[in-house]
């Protein structure tokens, strides 16, 4: 017998390895430990603000004393900008990290569809539902064609940021010139006015985007008549409903455009060709979103300025409205943070307030989303500049009651894909109009869903 | 209860056999301390990704919440994805443009850098190299400008030289693969040009004076020296450039977008977009096991034919 202990045997490299798989998900696991999450209810209270643009920065960071005044919260901003793509999925490596996660995110409409896919949004995202309902007269004056886009199975998880109604934008000088009358009937008759412009002057009146690398702008050009015409994407359950005579309709009248002139192909809205195309007097018309006018003609074409007049949309003569939506951004709050009620309350007394959002006009140009807010005087005494001092809240209130609902899908960037790709065909007359919805409904089928 | 009486005549023995056997525990730990560092990051960084991406391909997972077991599914919707087959009938393209393309133009001109009494052959060896240090947010931005339909300059040149220049280079689906396949040859072809030229440069003048005292031509001489000395370095590019041709994302990521109609979509940018803008991490995950296994599976093929690592007989 020994008076000596056994020497222990030395690690097998199976037994190092063990150690070090046991160490890294120790680590692992210690760091995915959340912080603490009792509610915070009132005092000094600092909010992880994230945004992808700096517009909306500037108006939260104006609102602090307001909301300061309104509530027990004396709030502090801690703001993080970042690609509008790259917050959602810094969000949800935040989130599957289980720390630092913002209090409030902005996300862009195109973006938002990621957050419907599973029960990203329910788990992640706080349901403003009960809130709006406790605020008198609030759920019949909040619009609800945008608070659709952010919204599923009855439940708000974002504000968005605009009603960006679809507009015409023209040149009232070079109209006047080419003796077009300012308030035309029909997209019919005006696509034969076009073709005469076009034949006559080179000049087009309707602009598709046909930038390869960007589906969501190619499909944004036909988007907007879709929708204007009583077409839809996606219904509220988030079925496509592409396929319909409407979209058939829509599309045989832009590949008609593009082979007469009336409509003509650019790379894309903002860049080097929209603006060639602006200054020399190609494109003297076109059919966007009324912020459209702060991020492509004043950039693009600030000596215009003046010389440009926003009317509502001609209407298809089978019928539709006068106006679609597209773009927006969506405020929504964390869920299960200590922050979540000093957030939603913030966003409420800033974002969702009479005063803020004449405020959010007046600053970001973007325009209401509570009805009530569009009878407000300041408003409707506002001139535009650049529009040649036009008063525009009367039209913009007279095409309230027609902007459509538009409902997201978490396929949609599925549908993004393969309808941006039908239509560059149907352009191109690779594909008649009703081969590329055909098509563009069975490739969606194909991959949706996987 | 501890005693401190003199020992027997053994325990010094004993004292001395414990301290040797210290010593000895000491240095059998020590070789696995110095190496750990490595283990534990390889462990961490390695194995643990590649194999959460292995089971992760076996789940549905949105990003966030559990991943729910799905078994093969993934795999059998990928065999039926037409996406899936685009990306990889277009990366096989990418595949074949390096290899065919962008490798034998790498080698030619570093033949002609290697021409004896060239001036200025540092400038020429740095002008070639630039393009893959330029960062790829310029090289699209500059592709961009260059393809661009109505104001580029491609066509702006053919508008000179022909008189049309309508060409729609990265909207045409064929002509966007050419625009990336150009794109390709003009980021990568001087960086491979390097390796070929360090490989001429250590060809023995021995065996050039040989096959000249033998009456070789030129041709010949490329052929039955050149060629044969450089199997190494050829070696090593062939396989890199097909590992970096099979993974390429950058040049179609930024420059189509993997449009129009995915005609340039490529299988990193399948994999980035089911994960990173349709949510499906499973899917994703599975796709990119697949792309491993080809890539890997290839690499050893390549590796066997060109007897990388075998001793030259």
């Amino acid at each position: 017998m020994s008076y000596l202990p056994a020497a222990p045997a030395p690690p097998t490299r199976r037994a190092l390895l063990r150690g070090a798989f046991g160490l890294g998900t120790a680590a692992a696991l210690s760091a995915c430990g959340g912080a603490g999450t009792t509610p915070r209810t009132s005092g000094d209270v600092t909010l992880g603000l994230w945004t992808h643009d700096p517009g909306y920065e500037a108006f939260f960071g104006k609102g602090v004393p307001e909301a300061d005044r309104a509530g027990d919260f004396r709030y502090h901003l801690k703001v993080t900008r970042a690609g509008a793509p790259d917050i959602v999925t810094k969000l949800l490596a935040q989130a599957v990290a289980g720390r630092g996660t913002p209090d409030l995110v902005g996300f862009e409409i195109g973006s938002f569809p990621r957050m419907l896919r599973g029960d990203i949004a329910e788990r992640l995202l706080h349901d403003f539902t009960p809130d709006i309902a406790a605020v008198p007269g609030l759920k019949e004056d909040l619009l609800p064609a945008r608070t659709a886009p952010f919204s599923r199975d009855g439940r708000i998880y974002a504000f968005d940021s605009d009603t960006p109604m679809v507009v015409y934008f023209h040149r009232r000088d070079l109209f006047e010139k080419y003796g077009l009358p300012e308030d035309v009937g029909t997209w019919e008759e005006f696509a034969d006015a076009g073709a005469r412009v076009h034949r006559d002057h080179g000049a087009s009146m309707c602009v598709v985007s046909t930038v390869g690398s960007d589906p969501g702008q190619v499909v944004q050009s036909f988007q907007m008549l879709l929708y204007q015409r009583g077409g839809a994407f996606f219904d509220a359950d988030g079925t496509l409903v592409l396929d319909s005579p409407e979209a058939e309709e829509v599309l045989r009248f832009l590949c008609e455009g593009l082979r007469s002139g009336f409509v003509v192909e650019v790379s894309d809205y903002y860049g080097a060709g929209m603006q060639t195309a602006l200054k020399t007097g190609r494109v003297i018309g076109l059919p966007m979103a009324i912020w459209y006018k702060n991020y492509g003609l004043v950039t693009n074409v600030p000596e215009q300025k003046g010389r440009w007049r926003v009317r509502a949309l001609p209407r298809f003569a089978g019928g539709g409205g006068v106006t679609a939506a597209l773009g927006g951004t969506g405020f929504g709050v964390v869920e299960g943070k200590a922050n979540t009620r000093a957030a939603t309350e913030f966003l409420f007394r800033t974002w969702l307030t009479h005063e803020g959002q004449v405020r959010r006009f007046t600053e970001t140009g973007y325009l209401p989303t509570r009805r009530s807010v569009y009878e407000d005087a300041r408003l409707g005494a506002y001139e535009d500049d650049f529009c040649g001092g036009q008063r525009l809240f009367g039209l913009y209130r007279s095409l309230l009651p027609d902007v459509p609902p538009f409902h997201q899908s978490p396929d949609q960037s599925i549908l993004y894909d393969v309808l941006g790709g039908n239509l560059l065909r149907a352009y191109h007359g690779d594909l008649s109009p009703r081969q590329a919805l055909k098509q563009t409904a069975a490739d969606f089928r194909d991959q949706a869903g996987r | 209860m501890t005693t401190t009486v003199a020992g027997p005549p053994g325990t010094a023995r004993a004292r001395s056999a414990t301290k040797g056997g210290a010593r000895r525990r000491r240095r059998s730990w020590a070789p696995y301390l110095f190496i750990s560092p490595f283990y534990l990051l390889y462990v961490l960084f390695m194995l643990v990704p590649v194999g959460v991406s292995l089971w992760l391909s076996l789940t549905e997972w949105v990003g966030l919440g559990p991943p729910r077991w799905v078994g093969l599914r993934n795999y059998r919707l990928l065999a039926t994805d037409i996406s899936f087959h685009r990306a990889l009938a277009n990366t096989g393209v990418f595949v074949l443009v390096a290899l065919g393309l962008v490798v034998p133009l790498a080698l030619l001109i570093a033949q002609a850098l290697n021409t004896r009494g060239l001036r200025v052959r540092d400038l020429w060896r740095t002008a070639y190299f630039v393009p893959i240090v330029v960062s790829p947010i310029l090289v699209a931005l500059i592709f961009g400008l260059v393809f661009d339909r109505q104001f580029g300059l491609a066509n702006a040149v053919l508008r000179a030289l022909f008189g049309s220049g309508g060409v729609d280079w990265l909207g045409d689906p064929d002509l966007a693969r050419v625009s990336i396949a150009l794109v390709m040859l003009w980021r990568w072809t001087g960086y491979l040009t390097v390796f070929f030229l360090a490989g001429l440069q250590n060809v023995p003048r021995e065996l050039y004076e040989a096959a000249a005292l033998d009456g070789a031509g030129r041709l010949r001489t490329f052929t039955n020296v050149t060629l044969p000395a450089l199997k190494p370095v050829t070696a090593f590019v062939v396989v890199t450039s097909f590992i970096c041709a099979a993974q390429i994302f950058e040049e179609p990521y930024l420059l189509t977008g993997g449009g129009p109609a995915e005609s340039t979509l490529s299988v990193t940018m399948f994999i980035y977009r089911a994960a990173f803008q349709r949510q499906q991490f499973g899917y994703a995950a599975a796709a990119a096991v697949v792309l491993f296994v080809l890539v890997f599976g290839l690499s050893r093929l390549f590796n066997r034919l060109l007897g990388i690592g075998r001793a030259a007989s």
